[in-house]
């Protein structure tokens, strides 16, 4: 039987291994929710009732999916991630707290919110309560979302830099983080590594506002933002030549540190779908981001064995042509239920050319409401889709979310290691 | 080209200094206060919805027009007296549901059905649906359009409705529901009375149960 990292090789290299992939936490876009995740753990018999669950994204309120959960849904990936959050503190000085759902779980010593009288909860900068919040999750609420802090501007004082501090040089210490994680992950797992660095992303809008800093300044607020992608689009340009100019930076250190150790890259997060088509037309996306793309793209490839993996919600069927000549190598989350974006047809057009990892199960409809049956029917019907000649990583659709049944996620990967052998069983999924 | 053309193309091209400028500069001509929404920003933002919908126009370009569409309309809606006050088109009670604190597709929604002649009470996000009833009564709604980008908080959309219903208003009022995961099965299910794709199908939508 072949091993985790020569499977996940070979199937980005669109060839079929033994079985199709499975993923489960090895990035921010295919994790899981703590309060789901506690319940997993506690169905599996990993824990004992009360065992806190690790947090390790504030944001999207991701937990830890660690080894013996790894081992226990035959996971094939791992995730190395750095050091910090979009909050701005780091993953470090654990202490216990409870979600509104009840799950115990330990958070990082810089998770520091104060209830508002209404119930809701408020995140600081940093962990610094003295700051103005940046994050408020509503009562009875599962996630936190950024709160936009936009000062007033005007168009003649904006500058570059201002919409750059988040985005620096990492430290010698993040550096070393990276490698000893990497080197850590390879020689005691034979799966396969992702990079995590997403944060790196160019306007990924749920980082614009800045929740990891005290006062930003520059346009932080989503909608300005977007406007801004048209009326200031030399502004934006600036913003992003001179961020992609830190992240080349970043990338090669990294690179030296870990070396060929990672399999995968996860570079981008920005969103370019919505539910009905593109956020932005496909020439924005080819004038403001796909020169920088290319650029950091080229670079893995001329320097590395990694695969890179672009993340972008929504319907990108028109904008798919141009992540491939930007030199992508894998899709994520294939957002199945958006608009043009049916599964045989992605990979009868595309598939040749990019490999998809997600799409495994519609997050918006069946994982939440469906029941383990129509899970699993939903499962065998986008392997038979995606699976045929590799190429494919399987993963939900996103991040599997609070609420979501435990049953349906124990059906959605049973269903993925039953029928995802190769030579797959392609008769109608009915 | 007529001024109402000249405005609509404004609007249409995101210019709010222009829009702003020849409103002023039309009123000041006499044209009254509510020729202007048939005649230049409910055409212009229906011409910006089909651009929407076949892909010519995609969300910055959306937002733009509907600042533009804003800056006319913002000028204008205080001056509306008598009948030209009284929306023909109807009011809608607009919000984010209980829970849940995205409010782009809302907004977007607001602006598009604002240009489209109808009054707006916008209750923001993370609005109950006790918020929905009294908006409802209080300003005698006669449409409600929720939002929701979170599959754990669309199930507050049913809340809406149940409240409405136990609140005496379901007859007076048609509920349109929005947002990533909602879809028309979703709608019915809850027993609202249509599901808006997007912003223009939002609007096409408001003008059908408005006028049923």
């Amino acid at each position: 039987m072949m091993n985790s990292r020569e499977r996940v090789r070979l199937a980005l290299e669109h060839q079929e291994p033994d079985c199709v992939p499975l993923d489960l936490g090895a990035s921010t876009v295919t994790g899981i929710h703590v309060d789901t995740l506690y319940r997993l753990r506690q169905a599996l018999d990993l824990d004992a009732p009360g065992t806190p669950v690790k947090l390790i994204e504030p944001f999207q309120m991701l937990g830890e999916v660690q080894p013996d959960l790894i081992n226990a849904l035959a996971i094939d990936t791992v995730r190395v991630g750095g050091t910090g959050t979009a909050f701005g503190f780091p993953l470090e000085g654990w202490k216990e707290w409870k979600t509104f759902a009840g799950t115990p779980v330990l958070v990082p010593g810089g998770f520091n919110t104060r209830a508002e009288p209404n119930g809701d909860l408020l995140l600081y900068p940093q962990g610094d309560r003295s700051a103005p919040a940046s994050g408020r999750m509503p009562q009875g609420g599962f996630y936190f979302d950024v709160i936009v802090r936009q000062q007033p501007f005007k168009d003649e004082d904006l500058r570059v830099e201002d919409n750059l501090e988040e985005f620096s040089i990492f430290s010698d210490q993040e550096i070393e983080h990276y490698r000893r994680r990497a080197e850590e992950l390879y020689t005691q797992t034979d799966k396969a590594l992702v990079l995590n660095l997403g944060a790196l992303s160019l306007g990924n809008i749920s980082r614009v506002p800045g929740p990891g800093l005290k006062c930003p300044r520059g346009i932080r607020d989503v909608e300005e933002w977007y406007i801004s992608l048209s009326t200031r689009r030399a502004h934006i340009y600036k913003i992003f030549e001179r961020q992609a100019e830190i992240n080349m930076v970043n990338l090669q250190r990294i690179h030296a540190a870990v070396g060929n150790r990672v399999a995968v890259a996860y570079l981008t997060g920005t969103d370019f779908g919505a539910q009905n088509g593109p956020f932005v037309s496909p020439q924005t996306y080819r004038n403001l981001f796909m020169p920088f793309h290319k650029q950091v793209n080229d670079w893995v490839h001329r320097n590395t064995t990694w695969k890179t993996f672009i993340h972008s919600c929504g319907s990108v069927w028109a904008l798919l042509d141009d992540f491939i000549a930007a030199g992508f190598d894998i899709l994520n989350p294939v957002q199945c239920s958006a608009a043009h974006m049916n599964p045989f047809d992605l990979k009868g057009k595309f598939g040749n050319r990019i490999s998809f990892w997600g799409g495994g199960v519609d997050t918006q409809c069946t994982l939440p409401f469906g029941s383990p049956q129509e899970v699993c029917q939903e499962v065998r019907e986008r392997i038979r889709a995606f699976g045929p000649g590799g190429g494919f990583v399987f993963n939900a659709v996103h991040n599997i979310q609070a609420l979501v049944p435990v049953e349906n996620v124990l059906a959605m990967y049973r269903t993925a290691r039953e029928y995802g052998g190769y030579p797959l069983r392609l008769g109608s999924a009915a | 080209m007529t001024q109402f053309e000249e405005l609509q193309q404004a609007i249409i091209d995101g210019k709010a200094p222009v829009s702003k400028a020849l409103t002023e500069k039309m009123l000041k001509e006499g044209i009254r206060p509510g020729e202007f929404f048939p005649k230049a920003i409910i055409p212009a933002m229906d011409e910006v919805g089909r651009r929407m919908r076949e892909c010519e126009f995609f969300i910055p370009e959306v937002l733009i027009a509907a600042r533009a569409a804003r800056a006319s309309s913002d000028i204008l809606r205080p001056l509306l007296v008598g009948d030209e006050a009284i929306s023909s088109a109807g009011t809608v009670v607009c919000g984010t549901v209980k829970g849940d604190l995205h409010d782009i597709g809302k907004n977007i929604v607001a602006m598009m059905l604002e240009s489209a002649g109808f009054k707006i009470v916008d209750l923001g996000v993370d609005v109950s649906a006790e918020k929905v009833v009294d908006a409802v009564r209080q300003h005698q709604a006669n449409l409600v359009a929720m939002s929701a980008l979170l599959t754990t908080t669309m199930v507050n959309m049913k809340s809406v409705v149940e409240a409405l219903a136990a609140a005496g208003l379901r007859d007076k009022v048609k509920i349109m529901v929005g947002g990533a995961p909602v879809t028309d099965a979703w709608a019915h299910s809850i027993g609202a009375d249509g599901y808006g794709k997007d912003a223009p199908a939002a609007v096409e939508l408001a003008r059908q149960l408005s006028a049923a």
